[in-house]
């Protein structure tokens, strides 16, 4: 391998590498799919997901059948978000329950109107409490019903202005209930982004990673496993020339990947940024691209087996993917591993493709694209590094 | 010993040594069990306990009382006490999910017998984790007034658990983690140690051997599960020693993963003679191993996700393993059937894929 070219000579060069890469992609359909898989069972599993973390499989029991037991099975019936209702009686609850069809039983007691008539009523419930996930998700919506029986109104109070406090001067509307406390929710923005269409997102990103990573690794240790490198040597191919090329090819074969499904993305709707969010959203992906692609390429030169390299992508990608908050929300994480997400380039892709997307203006999305851009270059320089030590 | 025991043993030998010779491969698929468990907690963690700022500008003691209350809200809230300026600035560089003020003057007017009026801000992106807040808040308001004893309150609710101890997400997402990383690493290593032999060619030099090629298959699957129950053993280590998840009846557990890596070892030869080819088997195996994962009662009994979701979770032995861990591990009852059955279940599920296994590679590999 030579040096000293003029830059003509160097692009000219560069773009050949860059094409025998992405021919060499196109006919390896067994790399193609070993990058594409693991994003397509990350998007079964969110569907998945999205029917299993709704509502709960639930039994109703009425067994008084007064106004007021009716009023409160009404709003349990009515509680469509929370529950998945079986009304039954008895018997035919408890065999639910013990064969997993419901979670939990509610029943409304014989005596339910003469104890509201009382004011010590129960709502009781026998919960499958085979872990706080769920059991808790049961624990608030049974809550949440007992509260509207002697509050129907909870929730109503609102300020003279939404988001503000009330005070003397501006009281504002509260409406009063029996446990002294209401709530004034305030929705940060006009609409709420389902869990299917949250999520898919950072699957996509999933595929920007595993693609880029996998691609660049597997082209390097090709190369290796092919003895093309003491071919490559021979050439009058100079090493930034290579260098360039190899990356330019990886960048290529992610494109070829990610253009088909951001398309369908877009016409199936779940991307669909406000227009003026369009530039920032591709400039995220597309420093995503070069960052995968030089990670990659680095990951290639370090492992050079494709045995090794294929296991080691995907661990890559996976811990980039989740330390990053693809299926997490950093917020949520204990403080050191909050710290340790800053160090996680896929943090500033995700942080910035949901601002871009979900939110109404760009705030922060100048930091992410910056971050993003350092971490992006720091990976394709250790990749260079690693390609031209390689290559000498 | 036979010829055929001695070639067993002979293939197992030369598989340890081709193993001991990819260490760097070895380590990986050892890293790869460890991510799971990772994985699944960092995913357990962003089951509960939503970031939320409390701005008390009451300071009283019924304010005090109503944040313990937030706080016990079933696992709902971590609460983060700051100002008023503070919560809006994190809210908005999405730190915090929720911002829960308590006005000036609340004790005072709650203890008056007034309606306060507190004012909640709700990032509300994603409608899963705003549905969690929106009726955490109710939950902490009827425990508030029930402790306090208001008058007019008429309804409480009374709860009867079916189980008789509570079990956190994170210990409950790692036993099951065990089983995918059953599938992933046994997957995987059973794939490599025959598509090793394609790629190497080296294949075709199995009908000079003196025995049945059966024998050497043999060997090499066995060494396979050998390093993979070694993997898994080191994550299982961590979950006991590192999670301090303990086992109640660690014979029953150690059974089931057991099974789990045959059957896991067998279908990854299965697959590995299939596709004759390593570079998408790592990929193949992760990508199968999510949704089976999430299909298989890791997350809760997936009966509880409707009948269809149920049905297909039965197309995997992953169901049965994840039934057996659970109950081996915090003695819970995961599926309708009980643990005898689904231990008996997961065994037929290894001679299945055994037999189908060696049906695939006698076609694939040794008749070829």
């Amino acid at each position: 391998m030579s040096t000293g070219r003029t830059p003509r000579e160097t692009f000219k060069g560069a773009s050949a590498v860059a094409r025998l890469d992405l021919a060499v992609w196109r006919r390896s359909p067994w790399a193609i799919a070993a990058a594409v898989i693991p994003a397509i069972g990350m998007l079964v599993l969110v569907k998945v997901l999205t029917m299993a973390v709704l509502a709960q499989p639930v039994a109703l029991v009425q067994e008084g059948h007064g106004p007021q037991a009716d009023v409160m099975a009404s709003f349990i019936k009515a509680d469509t978000d929370s529950y998945i209702l079986k009304t039954t009686n008895m018997a035919r609850a408890n065999q639910l329950l013990r064969s997993q069809e419901v979670a939990a039983v509610i029943v409304i007691p014989k005596d339910f109107d003469e104890g509201v008539a009382k004011g010590r009523a129960a709502l009781s419930y026998t919960l499958n409490n085979v872990d706080i996930d769920i059991a808790d998700d049961i624990r608030r919506s049974v809550d949440r019903s007992v509260a509207q029986f002697d509050a129907p109104q909870l929730g109503a109070s609102a300020p003279t202005r939404p988001g503000t406090r009330t005070t003397p001067e501006a009281p504002g509307l509260v409406v009063p209930n029996p446990y002294r406390v209401d709530i004034s929710e305030t929705d940060l923005r006009k609409t709420a982004v389902p869990f299917d269409t949250y999520q898919v997102l950072p699957v996509l990103l999933l595929l920007v990673i595993s693609v880029g990573v996998l691609g660049g690794a597997l082209l390097g240790s090709r190369d290796h496993e092919r003895q093309t490198m003491v071919f490559l040597r021979t050439t009058p191919l100079s090493r930034v020339a290579f260098v360039t090329g190899r990356l330019m090819g990886t960048v290529l074969a992610t494109l070829t990947v990610l253009v088909p499904a951001l398309v369908y993305l877009v016409l199936a709707g779940n991307v669909d940024p406000p227009l003026g969010h369009w530039p920032a959203f591709l400039g995220i992906l597309g420093t995503t691209v070069v960052l995968s692609a030089g990670l990659g390429v680095l990951l290639g030169v370090l492992f050079r087996r494709s045995t090794t390299v294929a296991l080691a992508a995907v661990i890559v990608s996976s811990y980039l993917f989740f330390l990053g908050g693809g299926f997490t929300t950093i917020a949520f994480l204990p403080a050191p591993l909050r710290a340790l997400s800053h160090a996680v380039p896929t943090r500033y892709a995700i942080d910035g493709m949901r601002q871009a997307l979900f939110y109404s203006d760009l705030h922060g999305v100048g930091t992410d694209l910056l971050a993003l851009t350092t971490f992006a270059i720091a990976a394709v320089g250790a990749g260079v590094f690693a390609l031209r030590t390689e290559t000498r | 010993m036979g010829d055929g025991g001695r070639a067993l043993v002979a293939s197992a030998r030369l598989e340890f040594q081709q193993l001991n010779r990819s260490r760097a491969l070895v380590a990986l698929a050892a890293l790869e069990a460890i991510t799971f468990l990772v994985l699944v907690s960092l995913f357990g963690l962003t089951g509960s306990r939503a970031p939320t700022a409390i701005v008390d500008e009451d300071h009283g003691p019924l304010a005090a009382s109503f944040v313990r209350h937030l706080d016990a809200a079933h696992h709902s809230f971590a609460l983060r006490h700051m100002s008023a300026a503070d919560a809006r600035s994190q809210l908005h560089d999405g730190n915090i999910v929720a911002i829960i003020t308590i006005p000036h003057g609340f004790s005072s007017d709650v203890a008056s017998g007034h309606t306060v009026m507190l004012p909640v801000v709700v990032d509300n992106v994603d409608t899963d984790l705003t549905n969690d807040i929106k009726e955490a808040l109710p939950s902490a308001i009827v425990a508030f007034g029930k402790t306090h004893g208001f008058g007019g309150i008429r309804v409480v609710a009374a709860e009867h658990d079916l189980v008789d101890h509570e079990t956190g997400y994170i210990p409950y997402l790692v036993v099951s983690a065990l089983v995918l990383d059953a599938l992933v690493v046994a997957g995987i290593l059973g794939a490599f140690a025959i598509t090793r032999e394609y790629e190497a060619r080296t294949v075709d030099q199995w009908r000079l051997a003196p025995v049945r090629s059966g024998w050497v298959l043999a060997g090499k699957l066995l060494a396979a599960a050998v390093v993979s129950a070694g993997a898994v053993a080191i994550a299982l280590a961590i979950v006991v020693l590192g999670y301090g998840v303990g086992a109640r009846d660690l014979s029953a557990a150690i059974a089931g993963l057991g099974l789990c890596v045959v059957i896991f070892t067998a279908i990854g030869a299965a697959v590995g003679a299939l596709l004759r080819r390593t570079l998408p088997v790592a990929a193949l195996f992760f990508g199968l191993a999510l949704p089976f994962y999430i299909d298989s009662g890791a997350l809760e009994p997936v009966r509880f996700d409707g009948n269809t979701l149920w049905k297909i979770g039965h197309s995997s032995p992953v169901y049965n393993g994840v039934a057996i861990l659970e109950s081996a591990f915090h003695g819970l009852r995961v599926t309708p059937e009980s643990l005898g059955q689904n231990l008996v279940v997961l065994t037929l599920w290894a001679v299945a894929a055994v037999l189908v296994s060696c049906a695939v590679l006698a076609r694939r590999v040794v008749r070829r």
